[in-house]
């Protein structure tokens, strides 16, 4: 019995629930969703097909996916979380028994009508079932090292399993999530300061032992750390993405050059374009004002989850809809860095606006998790 | 959090003596803590948000002011450095000393084919098999239609019109490819020295440029460099001067019915090669391939001047007169007795056409070319000075010249030098020099005693070479080449207006396979120096196999085959080389001067 069941009296039944949506956060979702389809239909060559169409249509479905999951109880959901991570675990490990290879990974499974992505699915699984066990966990042993170790193990898993994909962007995106939840749970933060300090010391040892004799890598895998790090210094081959995203951002300047007029991303010099690189059209076609606009909108998103997990007094509620409200972030601002040649390229895709089927459904899932709990939310 | 417990009995008591019920009281100090538990808990959890948010903030500053930053930068395209960048830069142009362009790039197209993506590929190879008519149609049709095949070069370069057509086909799955190509626009003209450049590394959207031979090769590095932001790279050579002396070595080459010809005319103070020619010759747009049997010295490759190496005969026996003289052991005037029988380590020494000169000065050995008063002049040198001395003049290496091809022209010189080598050496046989050598060392005599060294790229003063010969002597050496052209053997080498002096040979040809020479097949030079009396220019003309037969026999003699080609080259150069020709004032005669 926890503090939510019994204030269950206050909370909003039946089709009344509808009106206590967390409705901006809904228009937020169409606004951005509406950008991406704009962005989809320009790239094409003003053509609805082959990306717009489908992305609209599995946004409606996303959509009503959103209601439906919000109209059920938090709860409900709550108990579902140890359900979630074990079919989001089943999924990692099916993929990499048969998973279709695509660009050089393992990551999709084909269910007929669309193909999943599982790490997209663990994501969210990660975030449910790390939030419900700190629910569960009382509180005073947050920071003890026995409870501390199950959400470790809880992240490590589903983390193995994509890095072997090999998708080194995901693993480090759902490592920095749960990490991020736990902080948020209250756990102690001379943890956090162990482990960074750990990982920074390993880097630097890595990079120290070069070109001594304990060596750490071997040459070739050196070389290839810098060419991750530093893609200009190969502008045709790996940092070919990065140069001719830059060059795209560069000629839309402050105000674009309009509509279906960007060069770079219509005459195929930008790869990628309609999904990972799809920011690269908006900056080109509306400038920095398009670029800007859409930024603004992913943080009011942003801020009317973080407000409605500061107004929900239910721990899981409130832990899950700010780990929903951080993958999302890691999304956006993991994709904007890499297309802006702030980060390495890693594939991650712009969230409800790159064209792909199972991050739009999976983020619309979690929104309308993130309403569940609002709707619920003790008064 | 302060605790308060109740439970002590006395507590109890306390409470119960005061009327309240500890059960309440205790449930509601279980209640606060909890509340403060909780409060506690959830100021820690909005502290850590804090912190999270603040890190949200940052990151969105960071991404909104790249935003910024890359929107306000001019979309340039990134101009490619280090590494896979050579690529991209492109080559440097090569003018001649007065910066006409001899080598420079042209855009042009290639033609390559995604087969896969053809919609009518049988129409498409029967259109280009019309356009190229050098093309296999059958073989093409073929190649289209396998569906394995992803790409495929159709060709390398297109002119502007093969692009049109091509593109007029409208066939989506043949595609072009920009490219950089070496474009010589003089043609033949010093084809030589520019040698040739091909593709190398290729791409689709960029092929390198490289330099396969000649001066492009040798200096490819250089020439590809970026940091040289396209500085010509600037010869010695004249293209005037150059048009003109190709155009008389041709010329002399056909009239004296010759297999091949060489002309080197250098700056004797700066060792600037300002022409040189070698035929026959070729046009470096369209190189042809090296010969894969037969002489590769009879290849239009290959460089007579610089690469091909000849016995040049009595042209040599200025130095030996210089060096004698310079040495002290002779004075143009000494008597020297020339008769036979004149044998060195069992060898007769002959003259042309078994002459008998008598008893003459050093100066009329050189004017009749006597190879015995040249050999005893040699003997009485002896082998290691006269080494020295020929080494100092640069005849022991290849010369310096800034072709690859250069290397190969390194000089034949005796296995074991006898005092019959140096005998023979004295008059030009028994060693092997190019054309270019022999200028190097004229050049010497020419500009008062000072050797240079041979260079195909403009400089701005004279060279400082070491000194090999007293100014005095290098006067008196020249006084002797002016009267060779006097009253000797190069009669024909007089032009109007300039004096000219040098130095003929006629050496015969060596059989290829060993064992003596051809009696028919000679190797004719004419080295001079011009104007005579203060000489700014060296001149060699070699011919290879001339035959003139104007007369009753056949001739082959220097002053009858390169002496007058030399003499018509001068002729037609001087003025172009800005020198004002000199005439004696009795032959201006009827000149009749309309201004006062």
């Amino acid at each position: 019995m926890t503090y939510l069941e019994h204030n269950i009296k206050s909370v909003p039944s039946g089709w009344r629930k509808i009106l206590h949506l967390n409705w901006a956060l809904v228009v937020l979702l169409c606004a951005v969703a509406s950008m991406g389809f704009l962005m989809l239909y320009s790239v094409a060559g003003g053509s609805l097909t082959p990306w717009a169409e489908p992305q609209i249509k599995r946004f409606i479905l996303g959509l009503v996916a959103m209601f439906v999951v919000a109209l059920v109880p938090i709860w409900f959901w709550r108990n579902m979380a140890v359900v979630a991570y074990g079919i989001g675990l089943t999924l990692l490990v099916m993929v990499e028994l048969f998973g279709e290879v695509g660009m050089g990974a393992q990551r999709w499974i084909d269910l007929g009508f669309m193909r999943l992505q599982p790490s997209e699915v663990m994501k969210i699984a990660l975030v449910m079932l790390i939030a419900a066990y700190y629910d569960w966990l009382p509180i005073q042993k947050t920071s003890r090292p026995l409870w501390v170790m199950p959400p470790v193990i809880l992240i490590l898993l589903p983390t193995a399993l994509v890095v072997s994909q090999p998708d080194l962007g995901t693993a480090l995106l759902l490592m920095i999530a749960g990490g991020v939840m736990m902080f948020l749970a209250g756990v102690h933060w001379l943890y956090f300061a162990t482990v960074i300090g750990a990982g920074f010391g390993t880097i630097w040892a890595v990079f120290q032992s070069r070109g001594t004799d304990w060596q750490l890598l071997k040459d070739y895998q050196y070389k290839r750390i810098d060419t991750f790090l530093d893609p200009s210094s190969d502008p045709l081959g790996a940092g070919y993405h990065i140069t001719q995203a830059k060059i795209a951002m560069g000629s839309g300047g402050w105000t674009g050059r309009g509509f279906m007029q960007g060069t770079q991303s219509r005459l195929n010099f930008l790869p990628e374009k309609q999904t990972d690189f799809i920011f690269n059209t908006l900056a080109e076609e509306f400038g920095f004002v398009g670029g800007f606009s859409l930024l603004v909108l992913y943080v009011l998103i942003l801020m009317f989850c973080t407000i409605s997990a500061l107004q929900n007094k239910d721990r899981f509620s409130s832990l899950l809809i700010l780990g929903v409200g951080l993958t999302f972030f890691l999304f956006f601002a993991v994709n904007m860095s890499m297309v802006m040649g702030l980060a390495p390229v890693v594939g991650v895709p712009l969230p409800m606006v790159s064209f792909g089927g199972s991050a739009m459904l999976v983020l619309m899932l979690a929104f309308g998790l993130v309403q569940s709990a609002h709707i619920h939310r003790p008064r | 959090m302060m605790r308060t417990p109740l439970r002590p009995l006395a507590r109890i008591l306390e409470a119960r003596q005061k009327g309240e019920n500890p059960d309440v009281i205790e449930r509601e100090n279980r209640h606060l803590r909890h509340e403060q538990m909780r409060d506690k808990s959830r100021m820690r959890a909005e502290g850590r948000l804090l912190v999270l948010g603040v890190m949200f903030f940052c990151a969105f500053g960071v991404i909104g002011a790249r935003m910024g930053t890359i929107a306000a930068s001019e979309p340039a395209e990134p101009r490619a450095t280090a590494t896979g960048a050579s690529i991209v830069a492109s080559r440097a142009d090569i003018v001649d000393r007065r910066g006409r362009v001899l080598a420079t790039n042209m855009d042009t197209h290639s033609l390559y084919a995604h087969p896969q993506q053809m919609i009518e590929p049988e129409r498409t190879a029967k259109e280009l098999a019309r356009i190229f008519p050098d093309m296999d149609e059958a073989d093409m049709a073929r190649r289209f239609a396998d569906p394995k095949k992803k790409f495929m070069w159709v060709r390398k370069k297109l002119s502007p019109e093969q692009m049109q057509e091509v593109h007029d086909i409208g066939e989506p799955g043949l595609l072009f490819g920009p490219r950089e190509m070496r474009l010589y626009p003089n043609g033949a003209i010093a084809s030589h020295i520019l040698g040739g450049a091909g593709f190398g590394r290729e791409g689709v959207h960029s092929a390198e440029v490289i330099g396969t031979a000649g001066i492009e090769k040798f200096y490819d590095e250089s020439l590809r460099d970026p940091a040289r932001e396209g500085a010509p790279l600037e010869l010695a050579l004249d293209l005037t001067v150059q048009a003109a002396a190709e155009e008389v070595l041709f010329a002399g080459m056909k009239l004296m019915n010759a297999k091949g010809a060489a002309s080197v005319l250098m700056d004797v103070q700066t060792g600037e090669i300002v022409s040189i020619v070698s035929l026959p010759d070729f046009d470096p747009n369209d190189r042809p391939s090296p010969l894969t049997k037969g002489d590769a010295s009879d290849s239009p490759l290959f460089n007579r001047a610089i690469q091909g190496v000849y016995e040049l005969g009595s042209t040599f026996k200025i130095f030996t007169a210089a060096q004698a003289m310079e040495l002290g052991l002779v004075n143009p005037n000494t008597i020297i007795d020339t008769r036979p029988p004149f044998k060195v380590g069992g060898h007769k020494i002959g003259e042309f056409a078994n002459h008998n000169y008598g008893e003459i000065s050093v100066a009329e050995i050189i004017i009749k070319s006597s190879n015995r008063g040249t050999g005893k002049m040699a003997l009485a040198i002896g082998k290691a000075r006269q080494q020295d001395f020929l080494k100092r003049l640069g005849m022991f290496e290849p010369t310096p010249a800034e072709i690859v091809e250069a290397s190969g022209g390194k000089p034949l010189l005796p296995k074991r030098w006898t005092d019959l080598s140096a005998v023979t050496i004295s008059y030009g046989h028994g060693i092997s020099t190019s054309p270019l050598h022999l200028a190097a060392g004229y050049a010497a005599i020419a500009n008062g005693g000072i050797a240079v060294k041979p260079t195909l790229l403009k400089r701005s003063g004279p060279q400082d070479g070491a000194r090999v010969m007293s100014e005095s002597v290098a006067a008196a050496s020249r006084l002797m080449l002016r009267k060779v052209v006097t009253e000797g053997t190069a009669s024909f080498g007089e032009v109007p207006g300039y004096h000219v002096g040098g130095k003929t040979g006629t050496a015969d040809k060596p059989k290829e396979k060993g064992g003596g020479y051809y009696k028919d097949k000679v190797i004719a030079t004419f080295a001079t120096i011009f104007p005579a009396h203060d000489p700014k220019y060296v001149l060699v003309v070699t011919l290879d196999e001339p035959v003139e037969t104007s007369g009753t026999k056949p001739r082959r003699t220097a002053g009858w085959t390169a002496v007058p080609v030399a003499a018509e080259m001068i002729g037609r150069i001087a003025p172009l080389l800005g020198l004002r020709p000199e005439f004696i004032t009795g032959q201006l005669e009827g000149v009749v001067r309309i201004s006062q």
